[in-house]
């Protein structure tokens, strides 16, 4: 529980600020905020636990929005349930791809990676009747929540998003913690250092694996189902856009691979940095993000987090 | 049966393109083991040099590219040696970081520089073409069909009949042999990404005067090279060659036969399935 | 005239445009035009406060524009975006939060159909394009088989679904439908296809990059159908009529042109040239205009925005896009009923030929190659 103390801190400061800011703006940026953090923190339980970089995952945030939309948009069903179904289907079909493509090892799992959430997109984009092709998908009104007879949010300010993005990060982060801790990890750290060392030792490779893409795709599903009704507009190039892919690989890499807090670190870093850059650099903010990436992987390989450890390791070892 | 025929000549010729994108990035792969993520964005960079000698010094496209490759081979040298080489013993995942960096560096340093305006490059023959029977032959195409051809026997002779080329290859097949024999693996890394540059520049001056030329260009080039090169083998040029010429066609045939808009679909469906069904390509060697 | 009305009165109008992105070069276009109306408007003793946006051509981030300049900076009316794809979520955020918006330029149907009160549009919407240019063509010579070739992006999508449709209720048989993705290097398969089905016209939806491509590519490939039109954006681009080998002959629908007639509309097509130099696209002018009324509204509104709506839904204007009148008609709401003029390059030039009350030049027909 202790552990849990320096999280609860800040989860609670977070919880408050709408009570004292109602900018509308504002609470823009913390909900963008959010969904990067959980995007991160997804990815990284694949791709910083287990070692597999998917430059795909776009795929799964895509499969999320679709999903909820057009459950909500032709079936009328509420977001609340659409989520989960559109989250199935993104589950079932990652491990689906998950199981064909888990052989392939580093770079050519990468390009697989790529591929996929390509044709993916390509197929949303072609596929006019069931997801309107290019035109995207205009979300109506969602219906007003209610449990027990009393309503709880009509959708009509940014309060109710807030406060779900918050929910949707701290769980996200939430299961990374549980996955690092558990045997699980243990596993998945195995399967990174070293695949065939792992194996002669017993571990399954493809089972845990396809635990690892099956969590991480859940996550960043219901983080695409979350971002779509938000935004209320999805069309493929913006849901399963490669960028999309690179933005969650760079928010870990730049933060720190395989840690807790650093995909957290990167999605601040990330997101602030876009919106101070977008007045004066507009689209270049990927410059930004380039460098950025670049004097990571090769001065810092564990990202802020990792250097920021390093540095008070070696205070700590110098007193 | 006029429009197969007319289909496949298209693909043929267009594939030649790809083809020389794929070759710079297989000679890269295969010589240092990097997959290059920022081919396009060199492809890209190629496109506006040759725009602007076109604009600026009137020099058509296809000759300027005597001007373009050299100039591409120097920042491919210079990309390798400060960046690259730092990299070339990390895990693969963090050498497509570093390169999917420096791609982004590149295509948003030409967006600040040149705006992301299209721009056109249009010379006397832009829309000519040459009539074979009931085909027609694009004379821009044809061209750089021609050139390509020329560059690739180039490439071919200096492998396989110079002292510096066999040191290439020797590199590619054995590192460390290679080292032991003397050859300066170093140097030959920073030759083969200023080879797989030159080519890549190469091939956007000779694409400059049939497409058009903006910042974010280089994207969908650097994904078609990989299905290029993976298909044709990871480290063989020949199989670059010969994996480009069937993409354009099986592309071309696609958008025929199948739908204008799932041509791309099929092109990476054709990449998974030889991913996962042969992932060393027609003419790799195997390897994990 | 409302001007002589109006004392020096203050404004804040925000503006969404594609500055950066992919559509940048036409985003440029619009951004010249608010600069002209801007000018006019502090003649006529309008101050507008401009917070100008950019979209860089993402809905997403014309959503977070629109919410910024809604919210933050507490605009009295909103002109723009420019694409369709963009102004799809973004009409939406502005009825929701009820500022009154004024598209210029964006075709999609649906901006205007979905019963909002606080969406209005200047420009005609997809229909209009396909509807002008095809019936222009068909009165210069009988047709019988069409082939729609457009992209399949929100805009070339619901413009080609409206040619679709003309075809169907005027008798046309449609030989070919042929959607491609935007971008790629190589139309030839798309066209020889068009080009075995021997269609008499041929309408095409691009912006100005594929619009140059697609007309190099079938030149080529000597696709010689009676004519060729094109559905307004790039082919009424000076970028693409400056291609002389493949522009020449070649008809598009568009909402303004500066011979059309209209009050003022050649004056602002030569001052236009000289501050520029480069003739206004239609996007200018709706540009223009957009502002211009939104301003004036705004002014007489004094910065409230449902009294702005009010005049917008009330007023009308006879400037350089002719007489302008927020309507309902036909399913469409708020919508003005722009007349859509069609324009043919002849000797590289653009000149207008369709309808006849604005037509300059007779047509040339059938279409040739150079």
């Amino acid at each position: 529980m202790r552990v849990l103390l320096p999280w609860a801190i800040p989860a609670l400061a977070l919880a408050l600020v709408p009570l004292f800011i109602q900018s509308p703006y504002a609470l823009h940026i913390f909900i963008l905020l959010f969904i990067a953090v959980a995007l991160g923190e997804s990815w990284n339980v694949l791709g910083g636990f287990a070692g597999q970089y998917s430059v795909g995952h776009a795929a799964w945030y895509g499969l999320g929005a679709y999903g909820a939309f057009i459950l909500l948009q032709r079936k009328g069903i509420p977001p609340w349930f659409g989520v989960w179904a559109a989250v199935a289907i993104a589950v079932i079909i990652a491990l689906a791809v998950g199981w064909i493509t888990f052989r392939l090892r580093g770079p050519y799992f990468v390009l697989a990676s790529i591929a996929v959430a390509e044709i993916i997109r390509l197929a949303a984009l072609n596929w006019k009747i069931l997801t309107n092709g290019a035109e995207g998908i205009l979300g109506s009104d969602l219906p007003p929540l209610q449990i027990a007879g009393t309503m709880i949010t009509d959708w009509n300010s940014k309060t109710p998003y807030y406060y779900l993005g918050l929910l949707m990060a701290v769980f996200c982060v939430a299961v990374n913690f549980a996955v690092k801790r558990s045997k699980l990890g243990y596993y998945l750290q195995a399967i990174r250092e070293d695949q065939d060392a792992a194996h002669s030792l017993g571990i399954a490779l493809t089972f845990y694996k396809n635990t690892a893409l099956g969590i991480s795709a859940a996550c960043t599903a219901l983080t695409g189902s979350f971002a779509a009704f938000y935004v209320s507009f999805i069309e493929p190039q913006g849901v399963f856009g490669i960028d999309v892919s690179i933005q969650m690989v760079l928010t870990c890499i730049i933060g720190g691979i395989g840690t807790v807090t650093g995909p957290l670190l990167g999605a601040v870093v990330l997101v602030l940095l876009s919106e101070w850059l977008r007045a004066s650099l507009a689209q270049a903010h990927l410059l930004v993000y380039g460098v950025l990436v670049i004097a990571v992987i090769l001065l810092m390989p564990d990202g802020f987090v990792g250097f920021i450890a390093q540095r008070l390791r070696r205070k700590a070892a110098e007193r | 049966m006029a429009v197969l025929l007319q289909s496949i000549f298209s693909g043929v010729l267009i594939g030649g393109v790809y083809a020389l994108i794929g070759i710079g990035l297989t000679l890269i792969f295969g010589v240092m083991r990097v997959i290059n993520f920022a081919q396009g964005e060199l492809v890209m960079i190629g496109m506006y040099c040759t725009f602007f000698l076109f604009k600026l010094a009137g020099i058509d496209p296809f000759l300027s590219v005597v001007l373009t490759m050299p100039a591409l081979f120097l920042l491919g040298a210079a990309l390798q040696s400060t960046l690259i080489n730092r990299v070339l013993d990390a895990l693969p995942q963090n050498q497509i970081l570093l390169t999917i960096g420096i791609g982004l560096v590149l295509s948003n340093t030409a967006m600040l520089a040149f705006t992301s305006d299209y721009r056109i490059l249009s010379t006397t023959y832009s829309s000519s073409s040459v009539a074979l029977g009931s085909v027609r032959l694009s004379t821009p195409l044809l061209y750089c069909f021609l050139i390509t051809s020329a560059i690739t026997g180039a490439l071919y002779w200096f492998l396989a009949r110079t002292d510096t080329g066999h040191a290439i290859r020797a590199t590619a097949q054995d590192r460390d042999a290679a080292q032991l024999m003397g050859v300066n693996v170093r140097n030959m890394g920073v030759l083969a990404f200023g080879l797989g540059s030159a080519l890549a520049g190469a091939a956007g001056a000779l694409i400059a005067p049939t497409y058009y030329i903006f910042p974010q260009v280089g994207g969908a080039f650097t994904l078609k090279a990989f299905v290029v090169v993976v298909l044709g083998g990871m480290g063989s040029v020949v199989g670059a060659t010969l994996g480009g010429v069937l993409i354009g066609m099986s592309e071309s045939l696609a958008a025929v036969y199948i739908g204008s808009g799932m041509k791309e679909l099929c092109v990476y469906v054709i990449f998974l399935l030889v991913l996962l069904l042969k992932p060393s390509g027609l003419l790799g060697k195997s390897r994990t | 005239m409302i001007l002589a009305l109006l004392l020096a009165v203050s404004v804040r109008i925000g503006i969404i445009n594609s500055v950066t992105g992919a559509e940048a070069p036409i985003g440029e276009t619009l951004s010249n035009g608010y600069k002209l109306a801007l000018e006019d408007l502090k003649k006529a003793g309008i101050e507008v406060e401009v917070i100008s946006e950019d979209d860089t051509g993402k809905p997403q981030i014309a959503l977070s524009a629109l919410e910024k300049l809604v919210t933050r900076d507490n605009v009295t009316g909103i002109v723009g975006p420019y694409s369709s794809s963009s102004a799809n979520p973004t009409v939406k955020a502005a009825e929701k939060n009820k500022v009154p918006i004024l598209i210029p330029t964006a075709a999609k149907e649906e901006l205007t159909r979905m019963s909002y009160k606080y969406v209005f549009r200047i420009a005609s919407p997809a229909n209009g394009l396909a509807s002008a240019g095809l019936d222009a063509t068909l009165a210069l010579g009988p047709a019988k088989k069409l082939a729609v070739v457009y992209e399949n992006t929100d805009f070339g999508t619901s413009t080609a679904k409206t040619a679709k449709e003309y075809a169907a209720k005027n008798g046309l048989q449609l030989v070919a439908d042929e959607a491609y993705s935007k971008g790629s290097p190589d139309y030839r398969s798309t066209l020889t296809q068009v080009k075995s089905a021997e269609p008499d016209v041929v309408f095409m939806v691009s912006y100005v990059a594929d619009a140059i491509l697609l007309m190099r590519q079938a030149r080529e490939l000597a696709l010689s159908p009676k004519a060729f039109i094109g559905g307004g954006a790039g082919f009424s681009q000076p970028q693409f009529v400056a291609e002389r080998d493949i522009s020449e002959g070649i008809l598009a629908s568009t909402h303004w042109t500066k011979d059309s007639g209209w009050p003022g509309a050649k004056e602002f097509a030569e001052r236009y040239q000289k501050r520029f130099n480069v003739d206004p696209p239609y996007h200018s002018a709706c540009a223009y205009e957009s502002l211009r009324i939104m301003a004036e509204c705004a002014a007489k509104a004094n910065n409230d925005r449902d009294k702005t709506r009010a005049c917008l839904r009330d007023g009308n204007w006879d400037g350089i896009m002719g007489p302008v009148k927020f309507v309902d008609y036909d399913g469409f709401q708020n919508q003005n009923k722009h007349p859509v003029l069609v324009t043919q390059v002849q000797q590289g030039k653009v000149v207008t030929v369709y309808p006849k009350e604005n037509a300059v030049a007779k047509p040339i027909y059938p279409f040739k190659w150079k």
